[in-house]
């Protein structure tokens, strides 16, 4: 049986914060921390250092592509999925640039469907 | 004598009286002798001056100077047929008044073109004239004896006091025409070119005398030489004719203003239009003057400040105003006052000239303003769509996020548990609200979007043709343009391959946005049937609208069967390059 994975939610938004954290925890993730912006989730993850991150593009004091390219550039990297309550359309080209294992809209957030991107990746 | 009818009824008297004289002085010297050249030169010379004069006179009617030469002439004749006559009465009253004219001839020279003496001294020259041949005249009647003897005045008969007198008559007379020569000369000297031509006859007029004071020179030595008076005749013939050239040079003129008008209509640049003005007027030193407001003064085409001549310096100024306030003015040759009609219709083209830079000014102000305000429009739509998208996000964009996840949590909670009726609603509950989602985010992507703000033409562009469902290829840059001319390119793009999929029956579609120098090119191609018109559809028609609000154009080309091919140009802002 495979050990639980660990999760750091990054979100401005206390809300989603509880909800996906209802969600991942009831498909079996362990959500180790949160964090409300790019700042403080740089320094949880090197506290925590989580097997991955759900990362809010829209944060309030930078984006969430900056904040998974710090995250790459700092390793050993979490995986990060990328996660808005707008749709990929809103992002194009910028979603797959490497550093992300992918994007998720919000509504979609499931256990499930990180590990599809897992499977995907 | 007001009445025009009866003016033209005393004019055809004075011509038939003048015809009269003339041949009774023929009539008249041929019972005394042969028919000699000279006489016929003396009627002709008095004919010329009545007919041309006649002839000015109805052409000019506020002109003097129509009937003064009827005048000059009526005397000429009247004196010379007058002595002819064997009355005494008749005759001494002929010889009294034979020289009268020449006072007349006086007031002519000095008082062309218009009829009017100018000054004390013109009036002082006519004086002496006129006191030569009336009361000195009268004097030496006094003492002289004519051969036939019919003076009736001649109470003390001498004929050395009779020399006298007439030698003072003609010193006299001399010094008024040498006067007389100087003026004239003086003032031809001081004159503009085309006053200048005016006064030819003036200046023949001037020969004339200059010739009979040799004449007279000639006479106080006793010498009398024929071909000298026929060629004073001959020039006192010619100075009628000459003013009636005069008079044709100006009708000439009043075909220069028809000219003058068409080169008005061509709005010529103020440099033009003086020289199109200075040879309607034929005043080469003419020059015009614009009235700024702005600094309360008059300007020159140069922009340099200007001030207007005086009155009494030579130069005339014709305004040209606009609801009373100064527009622009004419400075021009005095002597032209004398042809009010020609300066009024050339500042009636003038007027035309100045009302269409006015306009224009007006006009591409108006524009000026127009094509700002509408930028403006398209730009605060711009930003209002930015704003309503984001909204969308802040607002109900994430309640729906927020309710969707929720539903997934109760659903989750339950489990396999609870009543499957709740369970398959929660479900269909929580597929509605993706639904509504998709649809809101359809919405929040029409209205503005994010990703044209945030990465650029190109990538929103590869996202869009990522989305259209026929292959589409892509060449554009990583440039950077103004939101207006981003927005502008990628609405343009975004219909256009909208049209391709839901019209066109294309297999794919190609896209190219190239920079150039000072615009951006956009070019969308397809395979598809074509016959697309512009006109149907409102799309294509505000697109239109949105890139005129730039400068920019639209063109669409799609014969039947032949796909469809749009092109836009758009002016850009100095492109800046996407932050790496």
């Amino acid at each position: 049986m495979r050990r639980m994975s660990t999760i750091l939610i990054i979100d401005d938004d206390p809300r989603f914060r509880t909800q996906a954290r209802d969600l991942l925890e009831a498909d079996g993730f362990i959500v180790i921390g949160e964090a409300v912006d790019g700042a403080s989730g740089l320094d949880a993850v090197e506290a925590l250092r989580p097997d991955f991150v759900l990362l809010d593009v829209g944060l309030p004091d930078v984006e969430g592509f900056e904040v998974a390219r710090s995250l790459a550039i700092d390793g050993p990297p979490p995986l990060v999925v990328l996660t808005s309550s707008r749709d990929a359309r809103a992002y194009g080209r910028r979603l797959s640039s490497g550093e992300a294992l992918g994007f998720i809209p919000k509504e979609r957030i499931s256990g499930a469907a990180i590990r599809a991107l897992v499977d995907e990746g | 004598m007001s009445h025009p009818q009866t003016i033209t009824r005393v004019r055809a008297l004075l011509v038939f009286i003048a015809g009269a004289l003339g041949a009774g002085m023929l009539l008249g010297t041929a019972q005394q002798g042969p028919l000699r050249l000279e006489t016929v030169l003396q009627v002709l010379a008095g004919w010329s001056f009545v007919a041309c004069g006649c002839f000015l006179w109805a052409r000019r009617p506020v002109n003097r100077l129509g009937p003064l030469m009827v005048l000059v002439g009526m005397l000429w004749l009247l004196g010379r047929t007058m002595t002819l006559i064997p009355n005494p009465v008749v005759f001494t009253v002929g010889i009294w008044f034979t020289d009268l004219w020449t006072a007349g001839f006086a007031l002519f020279l000095l008082s062309f073109p218009s009829g009017r003496l100018r000054s004390r001294a013109d009036r002082a020259i006519v004086g002496i004239f006129l006191f030569v041949v009336v009361p000195l005249e009268f004097l030496w009647l006094l003492f002289w004896v004519p051969e036939n003897g019919l003076n009736i005045l001649a109470i003390g008969p001498s004929e050395s006091a009779a020399k006298v007198v007439d030698t003072i008559q003609r010193a006299v007379i001399s010094f008024g025409s040498l006067l007389l020569i100087f003026v004239v000369i003086r003032r031809w000297l001081l004159s503009s070119g085309p006053v200048r031509r005016q006064m030819v006859p003036v200046l023949v007029g001037a020969v004339a005398l200059m010739l009979q004071l040799t004449a007279w020179l000639f006479a106080t030595v006793n010498m009398s030489f024929e071909p000298l008076n026929d060629l004073i005749l001959a020039s006192q013939i010619a100075i009628p004719i000459a003013v009636l050239f005069v008079l044709l040079r100006a009708r000439m003129a009043r075909g220069a203003v028809a000219d003058l008008v068409v080169e008005v209509g061509q709005t010529p640049t103020p440099a033009r239009l003086r020289e199109a003005l200075a040879n309607a007027l034929g005043d080469p030193s003419l020059q015009v003057a614009y009235w700024a407001p702005a600094e309360d003064r008059f300007i020159d085409t140069a922009g340099q400040p200007m001030e207007l001549p005086d009155e009494g310096t030579g130069q005339a100024v014709t305004l040209l105003e606009r609801n009373g306030a100064p527009e622009a003015a004419i400075i021009h040759d005095a002597i032209l006052l004398d042809e009010p009609g020609l300066v009024a219709s050339v500042a009636s083209a003038m007027r035309l000239a100045v009302e269409n830079d006015r306009l224009t000014a007006e006009v591409q102000a108006q524009l000026k303003e127009v094509r700002a305000s509408r930028a403006r429009i398209v730009e605060a739509g711009d930003l209002e769509r930015r704003r309503v998208e984001r909204d969308l996000h802040d607002g109900a964009q994430q309640r729906l996020v927020s309710l969707s996840l929720e539903l997934q949590v109760a659903r989750r909670a339950l489990g396999d548990g609870g009543d499957p009726a709740v369970r398959r609603s929660l479900d269909r509950a929580a597929e509605e609200a993706s639904a509504a989602l998709a649809e809101l985010r359809d919405l929040a992507l029409g209205i503005h979007p994010l990703i044209l703000t945030e990465s650029g033409l190109g990538e929103a562009v590869e996202s869009l043709a990522d989305r259209t469902s026929v292959d589409v290829s892509v060449d554009v840059g990583p440039e950077r343009y103004s939101p207006a001319v981003e927005g502008a390119a990628y609405f343009v793009i975004s219909e256009a391959l909208t049209n391709v999929t839901k019209y066109a029956k294309a297999t794919r579609a190609r896209v190219r946005i190239e920079a150039l120098n000072d615009h951006l090119s956009i070019e969308i191609d397809d395979d598809g049937v074509g016959g697309a018109d512009p006109r149907s559809g409102s799309g294509l028609r505000g697109l239109a609208d949105r890139l005129a609000a730039l400068d920019g154009t639209i063109a669409i080309v799609s014969p039947p069967g032949g796909g469809t091919r749009i092109t836009a140009q758009i002016p850009t802002i100095q492109p800046t390059s996407a932050p790496v």
